[in-house]
């Protein structure tokens, strides 16, 4: 594998111009107060897919590569260097080697090596039996086929096919290098990284606290003493404590838009971001259960909701309107405003849609005195029920009459998994604003998260074609149209993309967020306190 | 007296062990376990690891086994292994007792402090027009749910001094009073109108009574003859209210402890059944039941004691 | 007859004006709830874009929710559900509770024995813990959350009730029946049960409030009664107290009905109280 003719090296220099720019102002110290909404699941960013997780223990770890920190944008372009101080292509782009950071240290004191990166994703791929009791982003390394090192400092990935999105999804927050010498189960309460932040304390349905790293490799940084998470689950109380002074920031993504109108009105020198959350409303229908099996049924209920109503209803029209890809501006892959226009269901005559889908019905046999009966479940979780509520008013308007089933969020990821249910309102969310996490993830031919069993053979080569495409305009029109082709197919309609707010008051200083992605930035080496 | 004592203590042990039996058979009833809700939530699934912790946990054994585990740990004062936080049960309940306890405790003094004083001027004071206002204000002690009382002195204080009283590990002095009994009236305020509405009707019997009347024509002043059996006659209602609502406040507990962001065991156990911390849940609800049985068999010695009239027999 | 009617109306008014005062505010949520079709102006489900959070006033008299559905309708609306919960748990709660307390006052021994373990361990599970555990495994549902709400209220009527037929059972008028050849379950039926009704009236109103913030608190914990149906505990939780300060009127509504029917229910079961156990009497 000696050929390098095709590499392309790529040049890092933020780690030197961070600390040029940032010698004038910046203060040491103070802790940073942060509100959390519930108890995380654990600690391990490896084992869980939630922000609760994600947020407050990204700090604790680095990645090789991630999000370059105040980018507009979290994309493919924009990457910089962390663990890894290189990286470079060969072998038609199927090789990918990084050479990897000299004197970093974890936080119980042992080196870091090419070993704990190859463990880490030995793991993760399910090569190696790491212990971890769950593994929820496995499908995002389909394509790598084997890791070796090539002495303490260097790792090479070695890939099935081309995939240019490998980069984007080793930058994420949920891709962190796990040591070697650490087991599961301490990953899971007391972890160790090589971040600028030590694990200090995680008191179940409390707290989470962090320290600072005296060692991190960084000179500088981090400028916190401390972070600490105070876990509120009650969000009335966590906005009015936040207001009162006793928090710096809130959780990311957690307040309404409406909401944070609401606080910027009460404390106008609040600093605020409302962004999307990467997570999206989806009608799952059952398409194996009768009378589901029947695709005019589908695209009937389809031609009934009405997007820009739950947008409006739920975010007085803050919510993008989209399909599967986050839709922009924000969003990289998500259909342009005259693409959009085209697609049926997204037009904005919803009245004659719905015209429509009546018309369905009554072939069917149903009308206003023959409504069609029906169970609309969901996860008992205010979000979910919420939309559920505008979903039922929508079926109305197609003679359907349906009813609420409410379910323990146990409850409702057993069913869905088993496909036990007719009709279903889920939220979703996906770490990373990227084509292939989003369609290898939940629209595969027997994908785990293919909730509705959606399957479609000829789309999976598309999948598969654009996840190769180095052109990544050209690989835009491609998701376009897969996008496209899994909204008409009624695959699993996508109703609503949600946004959010994060708030933090102006003494928080050097925080900088990315706007199509909650969970990449929160690092917070480069945060500090004006107090 | 003795015997009484020793029959109610070995009823209190059957008593426990029904509780034991039906928390350990609803948990089960209710669907999905804690196996389930740590692998689906996350949306994926790795059967065999969750088949290993299904065994770790003993899941798989017959129902009997299970319980004779549980039980048999318990008496030894092994409380068993959460498989949320990772820890043993013990090393998580322990700390968050105290904490409860002084809510709790706290509550039932705000209680005490105001429901027997206004009661009694209420019955002092009938059919005036002070008893119909503290009458009036006694009945909204009712009828206010907890959670909003709770959030409305949260946005009171936001709104008028800029603080809140939500809980602070690292409250001192003043402060750590003002934590405290906040929450607690919260709590307490409706233990408080039960307590005055029955004193004041214990009181208005009192005054009926013959040698009330006696002492009055006598030319003693009100205010003796009041105040002198006021405190005797409080003591009945206080210690019923006391009975009633050590099962009762355990709702106002959550709920409260909720909106003030108290990290004591009752929203922690609404946390554990959420998560079907069988453990958790098993060992938090034994805990609860023992306090409410024992709050039982002391109000009912207490009643021994205050009213000579009330006997039990054989 | 007529003048008679009202000159008890009249009488009654004079001795229990209060008491009176809950008859009225019942009557009228009662009324509201059983024509609550016809009194409703708009559908409570239907939801609005354009009118989410309008303010009160035109053809929101109490304004418009999160989702513009009509807080008038959805207050009628809910007055449906949350009396059918709440009478429907208390009747539930006490007519299990009065029929196992009379049983085991009456027969006594083992029986009374077990019966009495038994409401001691339903006493000393938390009602919130029980209720969480019953629409967990159930589903939240109307039925459901009676069932949820009604069980941990057999206990207390059933403890209550057990004491009231110990003392009656040793009356003479019980032992002149038995004298007579009659059933033990006859004079149970037609002698000792009538003279317990009292004391499970005053048990009964007294509960009939409390099982009304029984269910807002199961509301505000996401359990109680399912979305779209509109109960005030539900209307009064979660989204609505977020947006207290934007939109006041989406918890004052109903946050003010809840408290207008329990005070009602108070007042009344204060009056029936001081009517039906005369050592009460002011």
């Amino acid at each position: 594998m000696g050929r390098r003719a095709t590499s392309i090296a790529i040049a890092c220099l933020l780690a030197i111009s961070t600390a040029a720019t940032g010698a004038f102002a910046q203060k040491s110290g103070g802790l940073l107060r942060v509100t959390h909404r519930d108890n995380p699941p654990s600690a391990s960013i490896h084992e869980e897919a939630t922000i609760s997780t994600d947020m407050p223990f990204m700090a604790v770890f680095n990645n090789l590569v991630v999000f370059e920190y105040g980018a507009r944008q979290n994309r493919l372009e924009q990457i910089a260097p962390d663990l890894a101080t290189s990286w470079a292509l060969s072998n038609e782009d199927r090789t990918l080697t990084f050479q990897l950071r000299d004197g970093v240290k974890w936080h119980d004191g042992k080196p870091f090596t090419s070993a704990d990166v190859k463990c880490t994703w030995d793991t993760v791929t399910g090569k190696v039996d790491g212990k971890m009791r769950k593994n929820p982003h496995k499908t995002w390394w389909f394509n790598i086929k084997e890791i070796t090192v090539n002495g303490p400092r260097e790792v090479v990935f070695h890939l099935k096919e081309p995939q240019p999105s490998l980069l984007v999804m080793l930058a994420g927050g949920f891709s962190p290098v796990y040591p070697c010498h650490v087991t599961a189960a301490q990953m899971r309460t007391a972890p160790i990284g090589t971040g600028p932040f030590k694990f200090a304390e995680f008191k179940q349905n409390e707290s989470i606290k962090l320290v600072r790293n005296p060692d991190y490799w960084k000179p500088g940084r981090p400028y916190l003493d401390g972070i600490e998470y105070t876990i509120i689950p009650n969000r009335s109380t966590a906005i009015l404590a936040q207001q009162a002074g006793k928090f710096d920031l809130s959780l990311t993504g957690e307040i309404p838009p409406e909401l944070v109108k609401e606080i910027q009105a009460a404390v106008p020198e609040m600093q605020c971001l409302v962004q999307p959350s990467n997570t999206q409303g989806n009608l799952l229908v059952n398409r194996e259960r009768p009378p589901f099996d029947d695709a005019r049924v589908r695209r009937a209920m389809a031609l009934a909701i009405d997007r820009k109503a739950f947008s409006d209803i739920l975010s007085r029209g803050v919510y993008n309107i989209g399909g599967a890809m986050l839709a922009p501006p924000e969003g990289l892959w998500g259909w342009s405003p005259e693409y959009m226009a085209a697609i049926p269901g997204y037009g904005a005559d919803v009245e004659k849609s719905r015209e429509e889908g009546r018309k369905i019905m009554r072939e069917l046999g149903y009308g206003p005195d023959k409504m069609m009966p029906l169970k609309v479940s969901t996860r008992n979780v205010a979000s979910y029920r919420d939309a559920s509520v505008i979903l039922i008013d929508h079926l109305k308007t197609v003679f359907i009459q349906a009813e609420l089933e409410p379910l323990d969020s146990s409850v409702w990821y057993a069913r869905l998994l088993k496909k036990d249910y007719s009709v279903g309102m889920n939220v979703q969310g996906t770490g990373i604003d990227d084509p292939d996490v989003m369609f290898f993830e939940n629209y595969l031919c027997g994908s785990e998260r293919n909730y509705t069993s959606y399957c479609n053979p000829e789309l999976e080569k598309l999948f598969h074609q654009q996840s190769q495409m180095k052109d990544q305009d050209a690989r835009r029109k491609i998701v376009w149209e897969i996008d496209r082709r899994l909204q008409e197919d009624g695959a699993r309609p996508v109703v609503f993309q949600s946004q959010g707010g994060t708030c933090w008051w102006p003494q928080v200083k050097g925080l900088k967020l990315a706007v199509n992605s909650i969970y990449n930035h929160w690092r917070f080496e480069d945060v500090w306190l004006d107090r | 007296m003795l015997s009484y004592i020793i029959r109610r203590l070995l009823l209190m042990v059957v008593t426990l062990f029904g509780v034991s039996i039906a928390i350990f058979l609803l948990l089960r009833i209710v669907p999905g376990n804690i196996a389930d809700i740590l692998f689906d939530s996350a949306g994926l699934i790795d059967p065999a690891e969750k088949k290993k912790i299904v065994a770790d946990l003993g899941l798989d054994l017959p129902l009997p086994m299970q319980y004779a585990q549980w039980i048999g740990g318990l008496l030894r004062g092994d409380l068993g292994f959460s498989y949320v936080s990772e820890k043993p049960v013990i090393d998580e309940i322990l700390p968050r007792i105290p904490i409860t306890a002084r809510l709790a405790g706290f509550a039932m003094l705000f209680s005490i402090t105001m429901g027997v004083p206004l009661g009694v001027i209420s019955a002092v004071r009938q059919n005036s027009g002070t008893d119909y206002g503290l009458r009036i204000l006694s009945l909204s002690g009712l009828s206010l749910p907890s959670f909003w009382l709770g959030l409305l002195i949260l946005m009171a204080f936001v709104h008028y001094s800029g603080t809140i009283p939500i809980y602070d590990r690292n409250a001192s002095g003043w402060n750590w009073w003002m934590l405290q009994l906040i929450p607690a009236a919260a709590v307490g305020f409706r233990s408080a109108a039960l307590i005055m509405r029955l004193t004041r009707s214990s009181m208005l019997e009192v005054l009926r009574q013959d040698y009330v009347r006696t002492a009055r024509s006598k030319g003693l002043s009100d205010g003796a003859v009041t105040y002198d059996h006021a405190l005797r006659n409080a003591v009945l209602p206080v210690i019923t209210v006391i009975g009633v609502e050590a099962a009762f406040l355990m709702g106002g507990l959550i709920v409260t402890e909720t909106v003030f962001n108290i990290p004591g065991v009752a929203r922690f156990l609404v946390e554990a059944i959420r998560w079907r911390d069988y453990p958790m849940v098993q060992n938090l609800v034994m805990f609860i039941a023992f306090v409410v049985v024992t709050v039982n068999l002391l109000v009912d010695l207490a009643y021994m004691l205050v009213d000579p009239r009330i006997r039990y027999g054989s | 007859m007529k003048t008679g009617f009202w000159n008890d109306v009249a009488y009654l008014a004079r001795r229990y004006p209060l008491g009176v005062a809950g008859a009225i505010i019942m009557t009228v949520f009662v009324l509201a709830a059983i024509f609550a079709g016809t009194v409703a102006p708009l559908d409570p489900f239907t939801t609005n874009p354009k009118a989410s959070l309008a303010k009160p006033g035109g053809t929101y008299l109490m304004g418009a929710d999160m989702m513009g559905r009509d807080v008038f309708s959805r207050m009628i609306h809910g007055a449906r559900i949350s009396l059918a919960v709440s009478i429907g748990a208390t009747f539930l709660g006490s007519g299990l509770g009065a029929a196992l307390g009379l049983a085991s006052g009456y027969i006594g021994g083992m029986f009374d024995l077990l019966v009495q373990r038994v409401a001691e361990i339903m006493q000393s599970l938390p009602l919130l813990v029980m209720a969480l555990v019953i629409t967990a495994s159930l589903g939240p549902s109307l039925p459901n959350t009676i069932i949820a709400i009604a069980i941990p209220l057999i206990p207390n009527v059933a403890r209550v009730i057990r004491s009231n037929v110990l003392s009656l059972r040793e009356m003479p008028f019980v032992e002149a029946a038995k004298a007579t050849g009659m059933s033990e379950f006859r004079i149970a039926v037609v002698h000792v049960l009538p003279n317990t009704l009292a004391p499970l009236i005053v048990l009964a109103t007294a509960q009939l409030g409390s099982t009304i913030l029984t269910e807002a608190s199961l509301s505000f914990l996401g359990l109680g009664v399912p979305e779209p149906w509109p109960s005030w505990g539900r209307m009064l939780s979660e989204s609505a107290a977020e947006y207290v300060r934007t939109a006041p009127w989406l918890v004052i509504f109903p946050g003010l009905a809840i408290s207008l029917i329990v005070f009602g229910t108070n007042l009344l079961g204060d009056a029936l109280r001081d009517a039906l156990d005369p050592r009460q009497r002011d």
